[in-house]
């Protein structure tokens, strides 16, 4: 009688969470389809320390930006921050020390609030300033570097191994992604900016300061991409790029829409955007390690994009698109 | 005098980008002698001529307010399937990676007119399936022509008229038809229409979705034509066909005078706005300046003509 009391409390809370999340089905669909296909090298240690290391580049990424999605614009110029921010660092090393790793934050602050106040003020579609800025940036990091990537070493205690077959990132990416979670769910910024992501208009009449909000969200994800930055870039080798690839900005969204935040905003969030990451990084690592041409690969990842675009955003009937 | 200073002031997009190509001529005539004989002159008309068809395709989707980031895919693999199947096709292959193009403007028109993705994440991610295709195709390879059949293909391109190659015609005849399309024909005008207010277009009869999908139709039609006279006029290529292609492209819809929000310039303004992005990509590249100086350059005029050309006083909310 006691195991069918807390059965009948139980199954309810599962089918109800399962529900609101159904991407949890499709990542436990996922688990088991790769364990069947090759279950030799699937389920090994490291090929989970390696969905790991692939999860932690994608929601460090992601999380900034998650919180301009809520409020209905995008914002493409993590890639931007990374390599400028990376040639700076070189840049500032003879000179700051172990210190000039905080150009990241700094720049991620500094860029957030600059597209802020242009959008606010200038009325620009979001996406098309921070795509126009991405490539400003690129540009300015590949001038800055001379062309090649400048590799900074001193950091390589940031991700040291702490814990076998755990990588170092995955800890330090934990209190990031509950910090992000907590402003956006249990803090006042969070509901003003739900709010606006799902009616503007309203959240203006309600009293609520939108273009300050906006311009703090955009901040926001800035400074949290410049955060995330800081244990990415010894994480993805020690050096940033300074070609830009459309590869490197199209995974992050992904795991954003993946996720379901709706990109017309008001809904979703960080939480989602993590579990959108894992689901990412077990599907590309399972078809990394099926046997399959790397071209093959591309396209199911391809097509596994657009279907989650497509799910994604369903139900957004008489939605203004842009 | 006062007269005309008020209408420069209220026009500003449209004498703007006037202004800009007579400067951007002057500026490198004086700095570059050479920039205006005539090999300089076949270098100008060589590469805005690619560049002024995508242009036109993407420039009628800008028109209704949305936005085809698939454009430099298609192109490449429109450019890339007539590498491939040339020698098997003879010029049947035109009309092929036409109909494929188009299949790929269709499928972007459904999936922003009906499923309601937003136009910029749809065409992305079909630019990413697209990409995946062309890899299967073609892999890392690069493709050379060669042939008979491919000699006949490349002359539809690279055949000189009066001393410029018939590509730079090719363009300016498609440019001619779409301005034609836009201002005399009903297709055109419901576009403008449907750029200005999408809700009132549809409450005046029009089949709104349907006309969004055949606007991306036809960007995928323009857009393939690119690609087979890229790959004619070049005579081979390989997936890196246009890597540097989409940030430009766009700088140069906007920098015309095409708003972003919709409804306002049109495939005529593009050509100022394609003269003066490659214009002074020409005319950096002959001063040889390093890639990335460009880079910075087009992302600045990106902003800037973005801010431009928006008419802050139709929109209240923007994304």
């Amino acid at each position: 009688m006691k195991i069918l009391g807390r059965n009948k409390l139980i199954t309810p809370v599962i089918i109800q969470t399962l529900k609101t999340n159904p991407l949890i089905i499709a990542l436990i669909a996922f688990v088991v389809m790769f364990s069947v296909l090759t279950p030799t090298r699937f389920l090994t240690p490291l090929n989970f320390s390696s969905i790991l290391r692939l999860f932690v580049t994608y929601t460090l990424f992601a999380l900034g930006p998650t919180i301009v999605v809520v409020i209905g614009s995008l914002d493409l110029s993590y890639v931007g921050i990374w390599m400028l921010g990376g040639v700076l660092l070189w840049l500032l090393m003879p000179i700051l020390g172990m210190l000039s790793i905080l150009v990241y934050p700094l720049l991620g602050l500094a860029t957030g609030l600059l597209i802020g106040v242009i959008q606010v003020k200038a009325k620009i579609p979001s996406f098309i300033l921070t795509l126009s800025l991405l490539v400003t940036f690129a540009g300015l990091a590949a001038w800055l570097a001379g062309g090649v990537p400048r590799p900074v070493r001193e950091y390589a205690f940031i991700t040291a191994p702490l814990i076998p077959r755990l990588p170092t990132a995955f800890l330090w990416s934990i209190p990031i992604i509950i910090a992000a979670v907590f402003i956006m769910k249990r803090t006042r910024i969070g509901t003003y900016l739900y709010a606006i992501g799902s009616n503007e208009e309203g959240a203006g009449l309600a009293g609520i300061n939108v273009d300050k909000y906006k311009i703090l969200a955009f901040t926001l994800s800035g400074l949290f991409t410049g955060i995330g930055l800081i244990i990415l870039f010894q994480h993805l080798g020690g050096s940033a790029p300074v070609e830009l690839k459309l590869g490197n900005l199209v995974w992050p969204l992904a795991a954003i829409v993946l996720g379901g935040t709706p990109l017309v905003g008001g809904s979703g969030g960080p939480h989602r955007t993590a579990l959108g990451a894992l689901t990412l990084a077990v599907a590309t690592q399972g078809l990394y390690l099926m046997i399959l041409l790397p071209e093959v690969v591309a396209l199911l990842l391809g097509l596994l994009l657009v279907a989650a675009i497509v799910v994604g955003t369903r139900g957004l009937k008489g939605v203004t698109i842009t | 005098m006062k007269q005309v200073a008020g209408h420069i002031r209220i026009n500003v997009t449209t004498v703007g980008p006037m202004v800009a190509v007579i400067a951007i001529i002057a500026g490198f005539q004086a700095i570059n002698p050479r920039f205006l004989s005539y090999h300089g002159i076949v270098a100008l008309v060589n590469n805005m001529s690619i560049y002024l068809i995508a242009a036109c395709g993407l420039t009628f989707v800008i028109m209704t307010g949305s936005f085809d980031f698939s454009v430099v895919s298609i192109l490449r693999l429109a450019a890339l399937l007539c590498a491939l199947n040339i020698d098997k096709l003879g010029l049947l292959v035109i009309p092929l990676v036409l109909l494929i193009s188009v299949g790929f403007g269709f499928i972007n028109g459904l999936l922003v007119a009906k499923l309601n993705v937003p136009s910029f994440m749809a065409t992305l991610g079909v630019s990413f399936a697209i990409d995946g295709v062309g890899l299967y195709l073609v892999g890392r390879r690069l493709f050379i022509m060669g042939g008979e059949r491919a000699e006949t293909f490349m002359a539809l391109a690279t055949t000189r008229i009066a001393g410029l190659p018939s590509v730079f015609y090719w363009a300016m005849g498609i440019w001619i038809i779409s301005t034609f399309i836009a201002m005399c024909t009903p297709f055109g005008r419901r576009t403008y229409a449907l750029g200005g207010n999408p809700i009132g277009t549809g409450l005046s009869g029009i089949n709104v979705e349907r006309h969004r999908i055949y606007v991306f139709m036809l960007s995928g039609f323009l857009t393939g034509l690119a690609g087979a006279l890229f790959m004619a006029w070049q005579g081979g290529g390989s997936m890196e066909i246009g890597k540097n292609m989409p940030v430009p492209l766009f700088a140069s819809v906007v920098a015309g005078g095409t708003a972003l929000t919709g409804g306002v310039g049109g495939p005529h303004r593009t050509l100022l706005g394609v003269m003066i992005i490659t214009w002074s990509e020409v005319g950096m590249r002959m001063l040889a300046l390093p890639d990335y100086i460009i880079m910075v350059f087009f992302g600045l005029i990106a902003i800037g003509m973005s801010i431009a050309t928006i008419d802050r006083r139709r929109i209240k909310i923007i994304k």
